[in-house]
């Protein structure tokens, strides 16, 4: 076998509080499709990383042609011949097709510093355009292309730096399948041309399709490099998700309660189609997906921050068509956000402002302040939830990532909301933080509240939830229940197993 | 860039429909003096226009213009008061604004503080030099010779209009055919994306901060030599008025698309506005007002174009 262009030996990369790469090996030959394959958070996007020049490795020796190389800055890695394409585009929109390809490597007048050959440019750019087969007009500007489209643009952008090394990650997570056909077209004739392409996917099937070889990355680690026509979709599930998890105990069935959020034929244009989901009074049901599945979009139409096109919401007995967070709040709903720094906490603020924000109008409705009774309210749910912080008046920045999502969850009790829709509720936060996280979304549950719990921690939705909705494109491929909750099973629908094959 | 030549037949009509309008009710409005008047006025503005849309256009905004406007001219002043050549009082005036223009330059590329903070305070600067500097008081009566760069024609058109032409010309090549140009618009366009694409931030910002520096060392000695004076807030004002150019000119303050030719349709209507109110005997503080009004229902215009 001829030498491979770039080996990767013992990656290791630590962030504060996680390793995102463990030892990792990685190697690509000329002319082949090395796929990357691996849960949220397995460590994809990091390695890839390392090769763009984005992140430095702690330890671990990157080979490229034999040679050892270290990658500071994306300019080093352009010079190696190593092209990334990011999965959020990196083209500048109010610039042409032709400017974006040859961005800071424009052909020069006269080869005079400094000073671009706009014919040159654009002669270029056309012949880069031709030998790839793209139909698109240099001299268009690139925000009048469609996604489609600006995906070719950046492949050609790869290309013109005669990258012999190309990484894509999810190329093909927006595109249509015709557009899908083309891309994997350009990636034949790149192969043919003894290019290297390593391919990030989310989508088993194109393993299938489009690979000569997989890895498989999980927590950090590589877990095992095969060809892909020794491998089946099973096998690589496994792979995925191996660590056995341990089953919720107490899995209810609560058929009969009453309904407390249903969500009916919801659609939002090119986000969300024909989204249906119950949530019952006393259910923990779980929203289980990729990154990128819909989840936050969903959350964030039901609760009213985004509006949607069609489809209804009915909110503890209120046929809604149209809503919006002071309406949802007020009728008893509460969003847990994603990114809690940002969305959920006033970081400059004290905890004891922090947790009667949402609240203000019911505590007050004269609008007054009663600063007693916002300091009592404040220091029962420190109590009751055990916040850790010397007092009230403490800026909620200086807080645990644990105690501050305690008092985003203070906020909302003190709301005294009925449905409460969890996005990610525990990601950053410590494990014991995590287990009384858990413990109080139980306790809620028992209550009589109903959750709606997204997750891309498969361990988290497996242990927690009553029910399961897969997410995926967009809308709900499956509806899980009892034995049928398992990270194998939600994997597998999630990354769109059994589909197109 | 298409974009910006999209744009600009907008502006254009309003610009012929101002000299219209003003045509129509001013008597006198239509004279071969008050053109070249309006011409030689606006001329100044048309170069620190410039400097503005350059910022702008990377997505940063140049609060110092006006300051250091005036500590070029009356820089250039006081070393002429002390005898010194024009030539030399020019070069020393000229280098001082440059070198504001770097500085700011530095500290915004440099430490990565946000543009409006950092000429805000470079304004202030500019402007408290130019008082200490000339005393507090102007510096007033300057050669002949030093009056011409202002005041006087080159075949039968002032030379200021020459100077603006010039300055418009260099930029808008700077823009068109340089990779600076291309990194100002990508800077402005997706800063991370730019980056990541090897485009050298920093140093597109820096040098847009120093041409900045150089093109208001320009607009102020014009302006010393029209006014035959060196005022130390002479220049005050005309930051606002050079971005009032620009985003009215079809630039948005989000940056990455636009351009200088819109900022010189941009610069002519802010200046036909000034002479046609003035002319219609409109005191100062509505001439403010109006053109205020018309500053914000330009870019109220472009936020409702670029949400649909």
């Amino acid at each position: 076998m001829e030498r491979a262009v770039l080996e990767m030996h013992q990656i290791t990369k630590q962030f504060p509080g996680v390793l995102a790469l463990d030892k990792v090996d990685f190697d690509l030959y000329p002319g082949e499709v090395h796929i990357l394959l691996g849960e949220n958070g397995a460590g994809k996007s990091t390695l890839m990383k390392t090769l763009a020049g984005a992140h430095e490795p702690d330890s671990g020796t990157i080979v490229v042609d034999g040679r050892e190389v270290r990658i500071r800055n994306p300019k080093q890695a352009q010079a190696l011949g190593i092209s990334i394409i990011y999965q959020e585009f990196t083209l500048i929109p109010y610039l042409t097709v032709a400017q974006n390809i040859f961005l800071a490597r424009e052909p020069l007048r006269w080869g005079m510093r400094g000073l671009v050959d706009r014919d040159r440019l654009y002669a270029d750019s056309t012949a880069i355009l031709k030998t790839l087969g793209i139909s698109v007009d240099p001299r268009s500007v690139v925000s009048t292309l469609g996604v489609a489209q600006q995906q070719l643009v950046e492949v050609a952008k790869a290309l013109s730096l005669n990258a012999r090394i190309l990484i894509m990650d999810e190329p093909t997570a927006t595109l249509s399948d015709q557009e899908i056909e083309q891309l994997f077209g350009i990636i034949h004739n790149l192969k043919s041309r003894g290019v290297g392409v390593i391919y990030i996917s989310h989508r088993l099937q194109e393993v299938g399709q489009i690979g000569d070889r997989v890895t498989v990355l999980r927590d950090g680690r590589s877990v095992g490099t095969y060809n892909v026509a020794d491998v089946d979709i099973n096998t690589l599930i496994k792979l995925m998700v191996g660590r056995e998890v341990m089953e919720k105990a107490d899995r209810r069935s609560l058929p009969n309660a009453p309904e407390a959020l249903r969500v009916s034929h919801l659609h939002r244009n090119g986000v969300l189609h024909d989204v249906n989901l119950v949530v019952r009074e006393g259910e923990i049901v779980g929203l289980a997906g990729l990154v990128g599945s819909g989840r936050t979009e969903l959350a964030r139409a039901i609760f009213g921050i985004d509006p949607f096109d069609s489809g209804e919401i009915v909110l503890l007995g209120k046929r809604l068509v149209a809503t919006n967070p002071s309406l949802s709040i007020r009728l008893g709903l509460g969003l847990l956000p994603e990114d809690r720094k940002s969305d959920g906490l006033a970081l400059i603020l004290p905890v004891k402002d922090n947790v009667t924000h949402a609240s203000l109008t019911r505590l007050f409705p004269s609008f007054i302040l009663d600063f007693r009774k916002e300091r009592a309210i404040a220091e029962r749910y420190v109590r009751d939830l055990r916040i850790a912080t010397p007092n009230i008046f403490r800026q909620v920045g200086f807080l645990s990532g644990g105690n501050q999502q305690k008092v985003v969850l203070a906020k909302w009790l003190a709301t005294q909301s009925r449905v409460l829709i969890f996005d990610e509720p525990t990601r950053g936060i410590d494990v014991g933080a995590k287990a009384e996280v858990h413990d109080f979304m139980r306790q809620l549950a028992r209550q009589g509240v109903a959750i709606l719990m997204i997750s891309s921690d498969l361990p988290e939705i497996v242990s927690m939830s009553d029910r399961v909705y897969v997410m995926r494109e967009g809308t709900i491929v499956k509806e899980l229940e009892g034995e049928d909750i398992n990270q194998e099973t939600i994997i597998g629908y999630a990354m769109g197993k059994g589909e197109g094959q | 860039m298409v974009a910006a030549i999209k744009r600009v037949p907008g502006i254009v009509y309003v610009l012929v429909a101002l000299i219209m309008g003003f045509g129509w009710f001013i008597p006198g409005f239509f004279t071969v003096s008050n053109f070249l008047s309006v011409i030689r006025q606006g001329s100044v503005l048309a170069v620190v226009s410039l400097g503005a849309t350059l910022a702008i256009l990377s997505r940063g905004v140049n609060l110092s213009l006006g300051g250091v406007m005036s500590l070029a001219g009356v820089v250039t002043g006081v070393l002429m008061h002390r005898g010194w050549s024009i030539m030399a009082a020019i070069l020393v005036g000229m280098a001082t604004a440059t070198a504001a223009g770097w500085l700011t330059g530095i500290v915004i590329a440099g430490a990565g503080i946000a543009p409006f903070v950092v000429t805000l305070g470079m304004m202030s600067v500019g402007e408290g030099l130019a008082l200490v500097i000339s005393g507090g008081a102007s510096v007033p009566g300057f050669s002949n010779a030093f009056q011409v760069l202002g005041q006087g024609y080159l075949l039968r058109v002032p030379i200021p209009f020459w100077i603006a032409v010039m300055a418009f010309l260099i930029v808008h090549f700077i823009l068109r055919d340089t990779q600076l140009g291309v990194s100002i618009y990508a800077v402005g366009g997706n800063e991370d994306a730019a980056s990541l694409s090897g485009v050298d931030v920093r140093r597109c910002k820096l040098q847009i901060y120093l041409i900045g520096g150089i093109l208001a060392g320009v607009a102020g000695v014009v302006l010393a030599s029209r006014m035959n004076s060196a005022h130390p807030s002479g220049g005050m004002g005309f930051e606002f008025d050079a971005i009032a150019a620009t985003v009215v000119g079809g630039t948005p303050m989000s940056g990455g698309r636009g351009g200088v030719v819109g900022t010189m349709v941009g610069a002519a209507i802010i200046s036909i506005m000034r002479n046609g109110l003035n002319m219609l005997g409109l005191p100062t503080p509505w001439q403010m007002t109006i053109i205020g009004m018309i500053i914000i229902g330009s870019i109220a215009l472009d936020a409702l174009k670029s949400n649909r």
